[in-house]
Order: structure tokens, then sequence, then C-alpha cells
């Protein structure tokens, strides 16, 4: 206990450096203008900052690649708010009460209330990362080989299962993944692998050029086969962008409920923040005493969806950071991050590296101050920036990710993989296949393999073995939860939020 | 829900993958390709049972054609000139050096997608600049460099 105690402490010290707050402020305003676009995803942010974050110390470029995270899901509320568009998936609900607010002039109040509400959910969903972590990453302790496998496993089925319409063609999916992760040097006995003559796929496909290929490029595609239209102008604001302290103590409880909503949600692999919102959005509604402003530019809806999406950013780390299951895309891009700095996702992470994790854990709790200070400061420029032509996206999104993945090893080999992922990412969007599943597979297919093989040599090609231990049938029992959890979580999600609002998410959650 | 005639491409390529995959693992040791064949019976499993999914679907439901959703609002020129520009700007950085064909491209694409001219200048210089401080000056990145420099 006192040694968790410090080791925050000093995580705490280490994060407050001139780099990393530079980190940090720098972070937030790009997850930010990412955010508010229209289009641009935070996953996608993510994986195209990435090779930027290569030269950089782990923990520091961790806490860039969480500012982003953070920043691009309270961006979402900008142009939700001004544009009645919201900027990512996660933002939808806000978009409800947020315009209504706007059109009664009242959106300098929106933005404040989006704005405090993000802070609160993103602080308070720290405390669980704080909490839960360590002891998620005890249990990773016990796991050996053949857990290695069924933990692998379970995280391809999590993610498979809930992120796609259908759960077959999830599952399809990461089963694709797995087989592109075979291809290289075989990782017991070196022999190569499906590698067609070509020597830079030795080391296997580089996840970093798989992410930005399947989250930007493919999104470049994406924007390139629709229509350009000019966007909505940005509602000119003269009210200010602050709240009362009346209106802040109305919040309040929409914060809290909206917090544990949202950080049960992020823990929970496969559920993000699109979903996220719209159970903080209706909850909100529920416990209003004033039910009938809602619909009519109510502060507390806006209260709710903010509060809720921001909390699922803390909570969906934790089984990232302890057992390497991301539980939604912009985790599993952010685990790319990690594995590209050298770390294992897993119990190493709370021995070994204890001090960078804590590093980065405080540099995610000082994150929600510089978004709230950023968010309020900045609010109007980010508005202008938020009505950015989709023209002008297209190339420079395709310029950034070939200089994305070219950075990398500085090879252009690197950024025929891009495009070729691009390509797939596109296809595999048009025709609802899973792209978060893909890149799951590509990190957890080598872990996998690495477990199966290792467990069958030391059974002397016993497949019984994997099926010995206690732990290993809770993880196969929890893959097959993992399967059927989408029908779960529909009629939870259904009871809880609606029907309507329910599809709506969803299909954004597809989408992005 | 109807069968949507579009899933019949899903499902032929999901098989193609396994039968490439599989074809070429014959050349591999039995140890190194353990774990390639798990993965590709593992999608062969899945890829039959969707396939089962759609003719059960057919006959409850009837078929649709599926192209309508997919390609729904698709601008079929902007989107292949966008795909030949960004694999002719593959092959300028290649040839003419990374700033020239990131001028090149941008420059067409704007003029393609009529962004106004300004506006391309300012995307134009903001972009160059960026990408030399961020990858030039502070990762030291060494980008192509072409006919001209």
């Amino acid at each position: 206990m006192l040694e968790t105690l410090q080791l925050m402490g000093q995580g705490f010290i280490s994060a407050l450096t001139w780099m990393n707050l530079l980190a940090m402020a720098g972070g937030v305003a790009l997850g930010i203008i990412i955010g508010c676009l229209p289009g641009l995803s935070a996953a996608m942010g993510v994986a195209l900052m990435l090779p930027l974050t290569f030269s950089m110390p782990a923990d520091t470029g961790l806490i860039v690649l969480g500012a982003i995270y953070c920043g691009a899901i309270f961006g979402g509320s900008i142009s939700a708010i001004l544009i009645h568009t919201p900027g990512t998936p996660a933002s939808a609900a806000t978009a409800i009460e947020g315009y209504q607010m706007t059109l009664q002039g009242k959106a300098g109040k929106a933005l404040a209330t989006a704005c405090w509400s993000s802070f609160w959910g993103g602080l308070l969903s720290c405390i669980s990362l704080y909490f839960f972590a360590p002891l998620l990453a005890q249990l990773a302790l016990k796991f050996m080989s053949a857990e290695k496998f069924w933990l692998g496993i379970f995280g391809l089925t999590i993610i498979a299962g809930v992120s796609s319409k259908s759960i077959v063609k999830g599952l399809m999916s990461g089963a694709l993944g797995l087989i592109i992760s075979t291809i290289g040097l075989d990782p017991i006995d070196g022999t190569k692998r499906f590698m067609f003559g070509q020597a830079f796929l030795a080391e296997g496909i580089n996840t970093t050029c798989a992410l930005i290929g399947l989250f930007s490029m493919s999104q470049v595609f994406i924007l390139a086969e629709k229509e350009i239209k000019a966007r909505a102008k940005a509602a000119k604001f003269t009210d200010k962008i602050t709240l009362t302290r009346a209106e802040r103590k109305k919040i309040r409880p929409t914060i809290v409920r909206s917090w544990i909503m949202g950080n049960i949600i992020g823990i929970l692999p496969g559920a993000g923040a699109s979903i996220a919102c719209f159970l903080g959005y209706n909850s909100a509604k529920q416990f209003s005493k004033t039910k009938e402003e809602f619909g009519h530019g109510a502060i507390e809806g806006v209260a709710g969806s903010e509060a809720a999406n921001n909390a699922v950013t803390g909570g969906s780390l934790i089984p990232m950071l302890t057992l390497g299951i991301p539980g939604e895309s912009v985790t599993a891009v952010l685990m790319g991050g990690l594995i590209i700095q050298g770390l294992t996702p897993g119990p190493e992470l709370f021995t070994k590296h204890a001090a960078m994790t804590y590093t980065f854990f405080a540099g995610f709790v000082l994150v929600q101050f510089f978004m709230l200070a950023i968010g309020t400061l900045g609010c109007r420029g980010f508005a202008q920036i938020s009505r950015l032509s989709d023209a002008i996206l297209i190339p420079c999104v395709t310029v950034l990710c070939v200089i994305g993945s070219y950075a990398i090893h500085r090879n252009m080999s690197d950024v025929v993989v891009m495009i070729i992922f691009g390509v797939l990412g596109y296809l595999m969007r048009k025709f609802d296949l899973n792209t978060a599943a893909v890149v799951l597979a590509l990190i957890l297919g080598p872990i996998s393999e690495k477990g199966l093989r290792g467990a069958l040599r030391v059974s002397d090609g016993d497949i019984g073995c994997l099926f010995q231990s206690p732990v290993s049938w809770v993880l196969i029992i929890l893959s097959i939860v993992g399967i059927f959890s989408p029908f779960i979580m529909d009629k939870f999600e259904r009871k809880v939020a609606g029907d309507e609002s329910v599809d709506q998410a969803v299909q954004d959650e597809t989408l992005s | 829900m109807k069968m949507k005639k579009t899933d019949i491409g899903v499902v032929v390529f999901m098989y193609a993958v396994c039968a490439f995959f599989y074809a070429y693992s014959s050349t591999l040791s039995d140890t190194s390709k353990t774990y390639p064949l798990f993965t590709i019976t593992l999608l062969f499993g899945l890829t039959t049972l969707y396939l089962i999914q759609m003719i059960l679907a057919a006959r409850k439901f009837g078929v649709e054609s599926g192209v309508d959703k997919v390609f729904a609002g698709f601008k079929a020129l902007q989107f292949i000139l966008s795909l030949v520009l960004t694999i002719a700007y593959f092959f300028m950085v290649k040839y003419l050096g990374f700033f020239t064909a990131t001028t090149i491209f941008m420059i067409a694409s704007f003029i393609y997608l009529k962004v106004p001219v300004l506006h391309s200048i300012i995307a134009l210089v903001v972009m160059d600049l960026l990408i030399y401080l961020a990858f030039v000056q502070f990762l030291g990145v060494r980008l192509p460099t072409g006919l001209l420099f």
C-alpha cells in the first residue's frame, strides 16, 4: 500500500517535467482539433500520431497519445454543439441538447457544460484506473502459456463480437487478422512464413503501418467517395463560456451518475464511448427534476452525455494495460503505441516498469486539467477549425499517413503495407467487417501463438494441457460469454437507454 | 434480415484467403505450420458458418442486392481519382523527393476537389512546415530526396 502511494507520488513528480507538460498541452490541443472535425475519429488521430512518439521516452509518448484520446473525445462536443454535427460518435447524444442551447443563444453555456462535465468524467475515471489496474495485473501474474493462449482468444471474441453488426463477421475479421499475424519469421524456430520473398516482412506486418492504414487511410477513402459539401457555419456566440454556481450544483449528480456508468462501460471490453454517451444522456433525463427541458436545451443532457463519454477513457485503459485486451479501437491503437515503446501490457507494467506506468497515470490525471483549460479558452478557435472542408482533409491526412508510415523504419515498403491495409480497411468497413478486430488479432496473434506452442511443447503435443488449469477454464467460459455478449449487452442497453438511441449508438460505433 | 448479395463477395474473399495460405503453408515444416493451420481452420469454419447463416436468411427472408446500401452516395470518379493520386503520390515520393511530391500531390488534389486558392496555399504551407518541424527537425527523419531536393 505504502509502496503504491510512493509510486503514485513519484509518478506525479515525473509527470510534472516541462517536456511532459508540453506533451499534455500539445496532445490535448491536437486531440480537440481531431475530435471537432467531423469525419476524423479518436482512433484515427491516435494512429496517425503514433510515429511521432517513437523517439520520445515511453512515458511522454504514452502521455501524448492519452492526451490526444481525451482531447478527441471532448473535441467531438464542439461541433456537436455549434454545427449540430458530432465530431466523433461519442458526442452524438451531446448534439441533441447542445445544439438546442446554441439555437437559444446559449452556446457558451453548452460548451462550458461540456468542458466541465468532460473534465470531471475524465478525472473521476482515473480513480478506477489507480484502484483496479494494479489488482487485475496481480491476477495476470498467474497466467502461464495455456492461459496466455486463452487470454488472446478471449480478447478477440469480446471485441469481434461486440463491435460488429454481425457476430460471425466480427469473428471472421479477427480470424483474418490472426492469419495475417502469422506472416514473418516463426517466433519459435525462425522459419520464414508467408514472406513472399520480401525481406522486410521478416518481423511480420508492422502493426503501426497496419493501424495507420486500417484507421486513417481507410477514412481518407471513405471521405473521398462521398460528395464534398460545405459545412454549416459554426454559430457565433457572444455569451461567456462559464457556468454559475447554481448550474454546477444542478449538474453535479448527473456527472456522478454518468461517471459510474461510463467507467463501467469503459472497463467492459467491447462497449465504447458512443454507447456511454447515450446511456449518460438517458439516465440524466430519467433522474432529472426538470424533464420537460429535455429536447429544448437541457444543461443536464449535455452534462450526462459528456461526463459519461469521458469517463470511458480511464476505464478502457484498465483491461488493455493489465491483460493486454483493448476494449475498443482507440485502446487497441494505444496498445500499439505501448508495444512500439518495447513494453508488453501485463503485470510487468506494474513491477518492472511501474515508474513509467504511474507517470503515465499521473499524466492522464493532469491531462484532464489541460483539457478543461484549453477547451474553455480555445472553444471559439476550435469552432472555426471544425468547419474545415473534407476537400482539405483528404490530401492532408493522406500526406500524414504516408509520412507517418515511412518514418517508422525510413522505408517505402512500410508505405506500401499502409496503403494495402488502407484499401483492406476501406473494403472491410464497406462490407461491415471489423477493422478493430484485425488490429487486435495482429497484436494478440503472436502472444496466442507463443502461448499455444509453448504449452504444446511442455506437454509433448498433448492438447489436453490447454484445459487443465482453473484459470484456463475461466478464460474459456469468458470467451463463450464474450461471443454471446452482444445479445446480453443489447438487452441491457435497450432496457436502460431505450431502443432508438441504442440503435443509433451501435450504428455510430460500427462506423467509427 | 434478408441475405445480401454483396456478402457473397465477402465469403469468396475469405475462402480465397484460406486457400491461398493453406497452399502456401504446405511449404512449411510441421512445427511451423501448426499455428497457421489453426488460424486457417478457424477462418474457414467461421466463413462456412456465415455462409450457412446467409443461406438460411435467403430461404426465410429472401435476397436483396445490398449494392445500393454499400455504395449509397458513391462518387466513383472522385474516389478513383483520389486512389490514383495516392498511388501516384507514392511513386512521386520515390522519384521526385518527399517535399516536391507532396507539393504536387496536394496542389493536384486541391484543384480537383475545388478548394479555394487561398485555402489551398495556407494548407500547403502549414502541412509542409508541420512535416519539416515534426519529422525532420524533431524526429530527425531523413525524408526521401529525389531529382530536385
